[in-house]
């Protein structure tokens, strides 16, 4: 299957890397290289590392043999200097690893129109969420989270059937096979630990769940305003965590009280189903933005609750400001360790804006600040390109706190990001 | 007699002039209030039927064309951006997407625009490297679109229907002789200009310019040049975009344009944006 899906992406590949203009209707391209420098002025307790090279080169292709058909296909190849890529050069096909991939299918999708239907079937990217601080409705949209206030979304293998008739939109969705998010990795700076460590934490891997996914939405826009619903029922793509604890087994010596243990941790993915929607209404000067949903489960020791956010949003100018809320109510608590962004940045202001200078230069701004003043995180971006094909982009990241607040648990890890892309 | 009838007829006439001098001042008077308020409406109605006019030449079914945009700013740099467009529909109720080509960076980013003839247009912006579409809030469409010198509401239709309009005069753009003519939209039409000045070429009813104002200040200037008949209709291959208050400007150039292409409505939707 690997090798068909090689031949079948090279393919794809070669055939974009001849495309003509002419072919510009049927066969279309686009591509980049990424390559980025992470400075952390800060040393974090179980990882030293302060400086950390990353590279992404990816290539999507799109062909459309015919107006009722559609095919996308998409390749990742991955480069890092702090063991954040796998080392083999498989093609990676359900992005699962604890790694990223060297060489990863980013998506694969047939699209079939006819009338007002479309079917969406392979690899591919599903997006419910409208708000732009907060999803809580984005059920299929797992991410990568190895680095947490840097992440991108990935892909999941599954059905896609929309039929839109005037201005009602539904929405089915079927993912046969669970796609979780990464999660930061155990011996790097993203997984916070202790000042003065007393365990030494082992990666027990993940336990997946067997189940497929389905989730449908029904989406409604009107003059000016639009607001959908949604039902999802699958699993959370951010895990559990169980943590084993043992002593270090020292050959030639008894098991000895008060010596370093070792923590094994081990991922699990409850069942949960969603009841969600979203809404945006524009008013005179914003557009209000308001997108909920209440999470409940079947799994043990796995909270119900509801995550929401409001926001207001406004360009004006060269100026686009998007600020609101993100709030969580817990409705029963049956509190166990979770990995769980999307919780962790509830109970906060949130805020973000651009600005464009020209057409070559912009600025960014994005924040949260916990409501209790335990947690804040902070970032200033300056972006310029240069010729039709050159961008240079440079960030800063700004996170304080408390240790046990989930912004503030990463403090140490503020820092400075330099990238460098080529886009074809 | 004739003293008294002078008298008489002095006093006759003297009422007699009084009441012809009523009579023609009344006559005069409805004739200034009539010419008042007819000439503004002949000068509406002369307006709007040139306007009518240039719609009329220019209605056709669809049409597709490559733009080259070219962005100037007041120091005189230059971006190139290019875009292909598809239009579907009669001038009123048209859908439009419009899709980025270059530079690689933008390529995918597309924006569909369905207009109303009741109402402001509607409008979505897909963006492939977030995988989201977002729509165009009303009171967002005067922010520039993707580093250009045109606005969101620059992108969308005008419908002849949703303004008012005064014939100004003639004038003379580029040594083609020109209509003035200024139109006003109506309440329903939500719009950043107050008004705007247009240009209407007398030889083909080709647009040849046009004046976009906030208030009394004007805000862009929109420049029609290299007209071409193309397929019977008068077209101008190249249009410029001036933001006056920014000093920069936006050249659009428009490469193998068609009128009249099979279009398909299902290619006009949000779920078609999303497709490459």
């Amino acid at each position: 299957m690997p090798r068909r899906l090689l031949a079948y992406v090279a393919c794809l590949v070669m055939c974009a890397s001849s495309a003509r203009p002419v072919d510009a209707q049927m066969l279309t391209q686009r591509g980049f290289l990424d390559g980025s420098i992470y400075l952390f002025p800060q040393d974090a307790p179980n990882d030293s590392t302060q400086v950390m090279g990353d590279f992404l080169a990816r290539e999507e292709v799109f062909v459309k043999p015919a107006p009722w058909v559609q095919f996308a296909g998409g390749l990742d190849l991955r480069a890092n200097s702090h063991d954040q890529v796998e080392d083999s050069w498989r093609l990676d096909v359900s992005d699962r690893g604890a790694q990223r991939p060297r060489l990863s299918l980013r998506r694969l999708t047939a699209t079939l129109t006819h009338g007002p239907f479309t079917l969406d079937a392979g690899k591919q990217f599903i997006r419910w969420g409208k708000a732009d601080i907060l999803n809580p409705t984005d059920r299929f949209a797992p991410r990568d989270f190895l680095n947490v206030v840097d992440n991108d979304f990935i892909a999941v293998t599954g059905v896609r059937g929309v039929v839109q008739h005037g201005s009602e939109t539904l929405e089915v969705v079927w993912v046969p096979r669970f796609t979780p998010s990464r999660v930061p990795l155990l011996d790097q700076r993203w997984t916070a630990v202790p000042e003065a460590p007393s365990a030494t934490l082992i990666d027990e891997g993940a336990v997946f769940p067997d189940g497929s996914q389905a989730g449908v939405r029904w989406s409604h826009v009107g003059d000016g305003f639009e607001y959908s619903a949604s039902f999802f029922n699958g699993f959370n793509n951010l895990p559990n965590v169980e943590a084993f604890a043992a002593p270090i087994a020292v050959p030639s010596a008894p098991t000895c009280l008060g010596c370093p243990t070792t923590i094994a941790v081990r991922r699990t993915y409850p069942a949960i189903r969603t009841y969600g929607g979203d809404a945006a209404v524009p008013t005179k000067w914003f557009t209000i933005k308001g997108e909920a949903a209440y999470f409940t489960t079947t799994t043990p020791l796995t909270d119900e609750y509801v995550l929401y956010v409001v926001q207001l949003e406004r360009q004006t100018g060269e100026w686009v400001i998007v600020g609101g809320y993100a709030g969580e109510a817990i409705t029963e608590r049956r509190s166990t360790l979770t990995f769980a962004p999307d919780r962790g940045l509830t109970r906060s202001f949130v805020a973000r804006a651009s600005y464009t200078i020209d057409s070559l230069r912009s600025l960014g701004f994005e924040t949260a600040i916990r409501q209790n003043g335990d947690g804040f995180y902070g970032k200033a971006e300056y972006s310029q390109a240069r010729g039709q094909h050159w961008r240079v982009t440079i960030t800063a990241i700004g996170i304080a706190g408390a240790s046990d607040d989930f912004l503030g648990q990463y403090s140490r890890n503020s820092h400075v990001k330099a990238a460098l892309r080529y886009s074809f | 007699m004739n003293r008294g009838r002078d008298g008489r007829d002095g006093q006759d006439g003297q009422v007699g002039t009084h009441g012809r001098w009523f009579s023609f001042m009344r006559i005069g008077l409805a004739a200034i209030v009539a010419l008042l308020t007819i000439t503004p409406l002949r000068a509406a109605d002369e307006a709007r039927r040139i306007v009518d006019e240039v719609q009329k030449r220019t209605d056709v079914k669809s049409q597709r064309y490559e733009g080259l945009l070219q962005v100037f700013d007041a120091k005189g740099k230059i971006s190139d951006k290019r875009w292909t467009v598809e239009r579907l529909g009669a001038h009123g109720q048209s859908k439009t997407v419009l899709r980025f080509t270059m530079p690689a960076e933008v390529k995918g980013v597309a924006l569909l625009v369905v207009n109303h003839p009741d109402r402001a247009s509607d409008q979505w912006m897909w963006t492939p490297a977030i995988e989201r579409d977002r729509r165009i809030a009303l009171q967002d469409r005067s922010t520039r679109f993707f580093g250009t010198d045109f606005s969101f509401e620059d992108l969308e239709e005008r419908d002849v229907n949703q303004y008012e309009y005064v014939l100004l005069g003639d004038d003379v753009v580029d040594g083609a002789a020109c209509w003035k003519i200024q139109s006003t939209p109506r309440e329903t039409k939500s719009s950043q200009y107050t008004k705007s000045i247009v240009w209407v070429r007398k030889d083909n009813y080709a647009f040849a310019r046009f004046e976009n104002y906030v208030k009394d200040q004007i805000a862009r200037r929109l420049d029609y040049s290299k007209i071409e008949n193309v397929q019977g209709i008068w077209t101008a291959r190249q249009m410029e975009m001036t933001d006056v208050r920014r000093g920069s400007r936006t050249r659009l150039s428009l490469d193998k344009l068609e009128y009249n292409v099979a279009l398909k409505d299902e290619d006009f939707t949000l779920q078609a944006i999303r497709r490459q």
